[in-house]
C-alpha cells in the first residue's frame, strides 16, 4: 500500500469507523466491540508498517487544496508516526480493558462512538500539516472528551464535563486567535509554508503566547490544570484515555511539533515554558500527596509527570528532546496502567478513598504487582521503561545549563517517589478492610499488558529510541 | 559468548530458573539456588586478576554499553560472589520453614547479579542502571520478612531511592563537565560544579554504603526482614558497592587531595557515623539492633579513611571494607543461629547459651574481637591503617575513630557475655547448636577473619595497594598500637567493674547510658526524635500542604471566581433589559454620547 494511503486510512479508518459503531451496536454487541477494536488496532498496525519508511530517513507530505486556501495537509515524519503508534497502542489496550469494565453500564454504543472518534481525532491531530485542520481535530476531541467525562449523567458529572470543556475551549480559542495572528503575518496556515517564510526567524513572540495557552490547557498544566483531577469522575478507561493516550498527550504533542521540529521560539520561551512547567510538577506532585482518592492523585500524577515532558521538549539540547519524547510513550504506558488497576480497585472496592482500603495484595495479587510495576516506571526505577526518559530528561537539562530547574524537578522526582509508595502502601498492604475480588479476566489482562509493556519498553528502549531520534536529527 | 557478561547473565538465569521451580518442591528450589550462587562464584573467580574490556553501542549521547573488569572490580567481584554463596548455604537451613523462600533467593540471586554489573560497568549510565535496579530486590528482600516489613521496606526504598536520584543528577552532571561518561576517562578536579557533581555521586554512595543521614532504616530493617537478608545486604554488599563506588570518584574520577573541601567533607561524615552509630549501638538490647548500628559505625570508618586522601587511609578503608564484611556477616549469622535455636534475639531472654552452641560461640568470638580491632585478627590492622591516616589529617578525626573503637569494644563486650556467658536461663535450657548448612558460613568467614589479620600483607600488597597510587609507609606507629591497648583494657576494665556493681552483662553500660545529659539526649533518640527519614518527611509534609492549598486556590478561581464573575455580569445586563422604554432611551443617550465624545477626541 502506497504510504499516503496509509496514512489516511490511520486517520480516517477510526474516524468514519466510530460513526459505524452504533449501527453494528443494534445487530450485535460483540460485533461493536470487536469492530471498535478492529478500527484502533488498525490504527496501530498502520503506523508500525510506516516506521520503515521514516526510520529510513524520509519524510511525506501529502497536500489536497480546499477552498479559501485552507488545504488538507498531512504530514508523515517520524515524530508522527511514534505518536500515532504510541497513542493508538494504549488506545487499543484502553478498548480491551473496556470490553469488561464497560460491559455492565447503559449508552455502550455512544460509548465506544466517542471512545473511537476521540483516537480517530487523535490521529487527525497527529498527520496535519495545516493549522486550521489542526484546531479541528483538536475540538473534536474537546467534544468527545465533554461527552466521555459526563458518561455516568449525575449533576455533578455534567458540572465536572463543562468545566473541563470550558478550559479547554478556551485555551483552544486563543490558540485559533495565535493560529490567526500568523496567517496575518505569514499568510498562510501550513506549517511547511510558514517555516519557509520564517526562515529561522522565531514566530511572533504573541503567537506563541496564544498557542501555549491551548496547549496548557489542553495538557493540564499549572494553572489550568484543575478539570483533569475533577474529570476523574468518568469511568476508568475513558480516564486513562485522557490521561495516558490522547488528551494530555495532544498538548505536548502539538509543542513538540509546532515548537520542537517546525518553528523556533525566542529565547526567553526556552526559559518560560520550563520554569512554568517546573511549578506544575512540584505543586501537582504535592497536591498528590494530600488526595485520598485514588483516581485525584494518579491525575494529579499526570500533570506532575506532563511537566517532565515539557522540560525535556523545551531543552534545546537533543537529548533532551529524546528524553521528552520517550517520556510521552513510557509515561503513556505505566499512566494507563494506573488507571486500568484504579478502576479494577474502585469497582471491586466500591469506593475511591485509599484510607479506607488496604491489603487488597491479598485478593489481587496481579492488580497489584501490575500496578507496582508501573508505578516503578513512572518513579524512573530500572529496568522500566521510565527510568531511560527520565534520565534523558535531566542530561539533556544539564547540557542546557539549566542547574536550578534541574533541581526543581529533582524535587519534583523524589515527591513522585513519595505519592506513588503511599498510595501503594494505602491500598495494598497492611492489614485487609474491604474483601474485595480481582478484577474480570479481560480486565486483568489488559492491565498486566501494560505493565509487561513497561518493563519491555525498558528492556528494548534501543527500539522506541532509534525511531525517536530520527526526530531530533 | 564473552566472559564478561558471564557474572550478569548467570545469576540473573538462575534467578529466573528459581522463579519457575515448581511450587510443591522445596530442595528444587533450594538446589537451584545453591548453584546458581556457586557458578557465580566460579565465574567471579575465572575473572579475577584480568583486564577485560567489552563496548557496544546502546543509546547514543555517549550512553553505551560498555564494562570493564580490572583489579578493583575483580576484587569486589569475587567478594560479592562469595558472600553470595555463603548466605545462600546459610538461608538453606534458615530459611527452610519460611513461604517466602523462593523470592528470598530469586531476590538474593538478581541482587547478585546487579551488583556485578554495577562493578563491571564502565559507562556510568549503565552502571546507575544496575545500581538503582537494586533498589527493587531491596524492597523485595525486606517485605517479605513479615507483616508489618512493608513500613520498613517502603522507609529503605523512599531512602535510597532519593539518593539514587540525587545520583542520577550527580551522573548526568559528571557528564556534562567531562563530556564522557566513561568512567575511566572522567578526570575532573573540583571547581564548584564539579563539588556539587561529586556531592550528588557521593550522596548515591553513602546511602548505598548504610552512613549517617541514610542509615536509620538499617535498624529498622534488622527487625523487620528475614535475617539472611540483613547478613548479605547491609551487612556485606551495599558496603562493598557502596564504598566501591566512592571509592572510584574519589580516586578516578574526581581528584581528591588532602587539600580539597570534599575531603573534609568525607571526614567529618565518617567521625560523625561512627560516634553517634556507635552510641546507639550501646545501649541497644536485641542483638541484631545491635549490630545493625554497628553496620552503620563501621561505615564511618571506611568513610573517614577514604575521605583523608592519604594512601594510608585510602588503602585502610577499603581494607576495613572487606573486613567489615567478612566479621559482621559472621555476626549477623551467628545472631540468626541463636535466633533460630533460641527463638529470640532479646538480650534480656538470653544468657549462657555459648557452651550449648559452642561453635556459634567461637565464631562470634572471633567476629567480636575483629571489629573491636583486637590484634592479630583483621580489624585491627585496617583500623591501624585509619588512625595513622586520621591523625595526620587532624587529632580531632583520630580521636573520634579511637573514642569509636571504645564503645564498639564495650558493646560487644555487653554483647557476648548477655548472650553467651553468665547463668542460663529456665527456657534455654533446652538450646542445640546450629545444623550444619549454618555453622559452615560462619566458619568460614571467622577464618576469613583470621587469615586476612595474620596474613594482612598479602590482601594489601596484592589487591589493594595495587589499586591506589601513591606510597605509603608499612612501618606502623608504635604510639598508636600502644593507644589501642589501652582503649581496649580500659574497655575491658569498665565492662568487668560495671558488671559487678550492677550485677548482670546487660546493664553494664547503664552509666553512660543514664548519665546526665546523655540520658536525654538517649531518650529522646530512642523515640526516634533524630530519625532524618521522619524529619525528612515532616518538611515535605510542610511544603506538600502548602502546594495543596495553592492549588486549591487555583481551583477557586475555576469553580467560584470566574461562574460567579460571570453569573454577575449575567444578572447585571438580564435585569438592564427591564422592558421599560424610558431607561432604554437613556442607554442609547448614553451611548451616543460615548460615540460622540470618542468622535470628538479625533478633532
Amino acid at each position: 500500500m502506497n504510504n499516503g494511503v496509509l496514512a489516511f486510512s490511520i486517520i480516517f479508518i477510526p474516524l468514519i469507523g466510530a460513526l459505524l459503531l452504533p449501527l453494528a451496536g443494534r445487530i450485535s454487541r460483540g460485533l461493536r466491540n470487536a469492530l471498535a477494536l478492529v478500527f484502533v488496532a488498525s490504527s496501530f498496525v498502520l503506523s508500525l508498517k510506516l516506521i520503515p519508511f521514516v526510520m529510513s530517513g524520509h519524510t511525506l507530505a501529502i497536500n489536497k487544496p480546499l477552498l479559501m486556501g485552507l488545504n488538507f495537509t498531512l504530514n508523515v515524519d517520524s515524530l508522527a508516526v511514534f505518536m500515532a503508534a504510541t497513542s493508538s497502542l494504549i488506545g487499543a489496550i484502553i478498548i480491551l480493558y473496556s470490553f469488561g469494565y464497560i460491559s455492565h453500564y447503559e449508552n455502550q454504543n455512544e460509548y465506544y462512538l466517542m471512545v473511537v472518534l476521540f483516537l480517530g481525532s487523535m490521529m487527525g491531530i497527529i498527520f496535519s500539516a495545516n493549522l486550521i485542520f489542526l484546531y479541528m481535530f483538536w475540538e473534536m476531541t474537546a467534544i468527545a472528551s465533554w461527552r466521555l467525562i459526563g458518561f455516568f449523567r449525575k449533576d455533578s458529572d455534567w458540572m465536572r464535563a463543562d468545566k473541563a470543556f470550558l478550559v479547554t475551549m478556551f485555551g483552544a480559542v486563543m490558540m485559533l486567535v495565535g493560529f490567526i495572528y500568523i496567517y496575518s503575518k505569514t499568510g498562510s496556515f501550513d506549517i511547511p509554508v510558514i517555516r519557509g517564510i520564517l526562515s529561522a526567524r522565531p514566530l511572533p513572540d504573541m503567537a506563541v503566547l496564544l498557542i501555549l495557552f491551548g496547549i496548557f490547557t489542553k495538557s493540564a498544566t499549572l494553572p489550568f490544570h484543575t478539570w483533569l483531577p475533577d474529570a476523574g469522575i468518568a469511568p476508568s478507561p475513558v480516564t486513562a484515555l485522557l490521561h495516558a493516550a490522547v488528551l494530555v498527550k495532544i498538548g505536548v504533542y502539538v509543542f513538540a511539533r509546532l515548537f520542537v521540529v517546525s518553528f523556533e521560539m525566542s529565547q526567553a520561551w526556552y526559559t518560560a515554558v520550563p520554569l512554568i512547567a517546573g511549578l506544575s510538577a512540584v505543586i501537582s506532585a504535592g497536591a498528590a500527596l494530600v488526595e485520598v482518592d485514588i483516581k485525584r492523585i494518579v491525575a494529579y500524577s499526570t500533570i506532575s509527570q506532563i511537566g517532565f515532558i515539557f522540560f525535556g521538549l523545551s531543552t534545546s539540547h537533543k537529548i533532551g528532546v529524546t528524553g521528552g519524547l520517550l517520556y510521552i510513550l513510557m509515561h503513556g504506558m505505566a499512566k494507563a496502567g494506573l488507571f486500568l488497576s484504579a478502576g479494577i480497585i474502585e469497582q471491586n472496592a466500591k469506593t475511591k478513598d485509599i484510607t479506607r482500603m488496604g491489603g487488597l495484595i491479598k485478593t489481587m495479587p496481579l492488580t497489584a504487582l501490575s500496578f507496582l510495576f508501573c508505578a516503578f516506571s513512572v518513579m524512573a526505577i530500572p529496568p522500566f521503561g521510565g527510568f531511560f526518559s527520565k534520565y534523558l530528561v535531566f542530561m539533556g537539562a544539564i547540557e542546557d545549563g539549566s542547574f536550578v530547574l534541574t533541581f526543581l524537578f529533582l524535587l519534583g522526582a523524589i515527591l513522585t517517589i513519595l505519592y506513588l509508595l503511599r498510595m501503594f502502601k494505602f491500598i495494598f498492604l497492611g492489614d485487609l478492610k474491604i474483601e474485595a475480588r480481582e478484577g474480570s479476566r479481560i480486565m486483568v489482562a489488559s492491565v498486566v499488558l501494560l505493565a509487561a509493556l513497561s518493563l519491555a519498553a525498558g528492556i528494548f528502549v534501543n527500539y522506541p529510541n532509534r525511531l525517536v531520534q530520527m526526530v531530533v536529527r | 559468548m564473552k566472559q564478561i557478561f558471564l557474572p550478569i547473565v548467570t545469576p540473573l538465569a538462575a534467578a529466573l530458573l528459581v522463579l519457575c521451580a515448581p511450587k510443591k518442591s522445596n530442595r528444587m528450589k533450594e538446589a537451584l539456588a545453591l548453584a546458581g550462587a556457586a557458578v557465580n562464584l566460579f565465574v567471579a573467580a575465572s575473572l579475577f586478576n584480568k583486564n577485560v574490556n567489552f563496548s557496544a553501542p546502546w543509546l547514543g549521547f555517549g550512553i553505551d554499553l560498555s564494562l570493564r573488569a580490572d583489579l578493583l572490580a575483580g576484587f569486589i567481584l569475587i567478594a560479592a560472589a562469595g558472600f553470595g554463596f555463603l548466605v545462600t548455604l546459610y538461608s538453606l537451613a534458615f530459611m527452610s520453614d519460611k513461604a517466602s523462600a523462593k523470592q528470598f533467593y530469586f531476590y538474593l540471586l538478581v541482587t547478585l547479579c546487579l551488583v556485578n554489573g554495577a562493578v563491571l560497568a564502565e559507562n556510568l549510565f549503565l552502571m546507575l542502571f544496575f545500581w538503582e535496579g537494586l533498589l527493587l530486590t531491596l524492597f523485595g528482600m525486606i517485605a517479605i520478612g513479615g507483616k508489618d516489613s512493608y513500613k520498613t521496606a517502603i522507609k529503605a526504598f523512599t531512602i535510597v531511592g532519593v539518593s539514587d536520584l540525587c545520583m542520577m543528577i550527580g551522573i548526568a552532571l559528571t557528564a556534562h563537565l567531562a563530556g564522557t561518561l566513561a568512567m575511566s576517562k572522567i578526570s575532573l578536579s573540583f571547581t564548584p560544579m564539579a563539588g556539587l557533581a561529586f556531592t550528588l555521586l557521593m550522596i548515591g554512595a553513602l546511602a548505598k554504603a548504610g552512613a549517617m543521614p541514610f542509615h536509620s532504616w538499617i535498624p529498622d530493617a534488622s527487625l523487620a526482614s528475614p535475617l539472611p537478608f540483613m547478613a548479605f545486604l547491609p551487612a556485606a554488599l551495599e558496603k562493598l558497592l557502596g564504598i566501591y563506588f566512592l571509592a572510584r570518584i574519589s580516586l578516578d574520577m574526581f581528584r581528591l587531595s588532602p587539600g580539597a573541601w570534599p575531603s573534609a567533607m568525607l571526614m567529618i561524615i565518617g567521625s560523625a557515623t561512627i560516634l553517634l552509630a556507635v552510641m546507639m549501638a550501646l545501649i541497644q538490647k536485641d542483638y541484631k539492633k545491635l549490630l545493625s548500628y554497628h553496620a552503620i559505625s563501621q561505615v564511618g570508618y571506611m568513610v573517614l579513611g577514604i575521605g583523608t586522601a592519604l594512601p594510608a587511609g585510602i588503602i585502610g578503608g577499603l581494607f576495613h571494607m572487606i573486613n567489615h564484611a567478612m566479621y559482621k556477616s559472621c555476626l549477623f549469622l551467628t545472631a540468626g543461629s541463636v535466633e533460630k535455636e533460641a527463638g529470640s534475639t532479646d538480650l534480656e531472654k538470653l544468657g549462657g547459651i555459648g557452651l550449648k552452641m559452642p561453635v556459634t560461640f567461637a565464631c562470634f568470638l572471633i567476629a567480636a574481637m575483629s571489629i573491636s580491632g583486637v590484634p592479630p585478627f583483621n580489624g585491627f590492622f585496617s583500623k591501624e591503617l585509619l588512625y595513622g591516616a586520621a591523625l595526620e589529617r587532624g587529632l580531632v578525626f583520630y580521636a573520634a575513630a579511637a573514642l569509636g573503637s571504645f564503645f564498639t569494644a564495650l558493646s560487644f563486650l555487653k554483647l557476648g557475655h548477655a548472650v553467651y556467658l553468665g547463668r542460663i536461663r529456665e527456657e534455654n535450657k533446652n538450646v542445640k547448636e546450629a545444623p550444619w548448612g549454618m555453622l559452615f558460613p560462619m566458619i568460614a568467614l571467622a577464618a576469613g577473619c583470621v587469615i586476612f589479620g595474620l596474613w594482612n600483607k598479602f590482601p594489601i600488597h596484592n589487591i589493594i595497594q595495587p589499586i591506589v597510587a601513591g606510597e605509603f609507609s608499612e612501618s606502623m606507629n608504635a604510639k598508636i598500637i600502644l593507644a589501642t591497648v589501652i582503649i581496649l583494657c580500659a574497655a575491658l576494665i569498665h565492662h568487668l567493674v560495671s558488671v559487678k556493681l550492677r550485677k548482670r552483662a546487660i546493664n553494664a553500660v547503664d552509666n553512660i547510658h543514664h548519665a546526665p545529659m546523655l540520658s536525654v539526649i538517649y531518650d529522646k533518640a530512642e523515640k526516634r526524635h533524630f530519625d532524618p527519614y521522619d524529619i525528612g518527611l515532616k518538611a515535605v509534609s510542610v511544603f506538600v500542604w502548602s502546594a495543596f492549598l495553592l492549588d486549591r486556590m487555583n481551583d477557586f478561581i475555576y469553580n467560584r471566581l470566574a461562574p460567579g464573575c460571570l453569573g454577575l455580569a449575567g444578572r447585571f445586563i438580564s435585569r438592564s433589559h427591564s422592558g421599560n422604554f424610558a431607561t432604554y432611551i437613556g442607554w442609547s443617550i448614553l451611548g451616543m454620547l460615548i460615540i460622540v465624545i470618542f468622535l470628538m477626541r479625533g478633532l
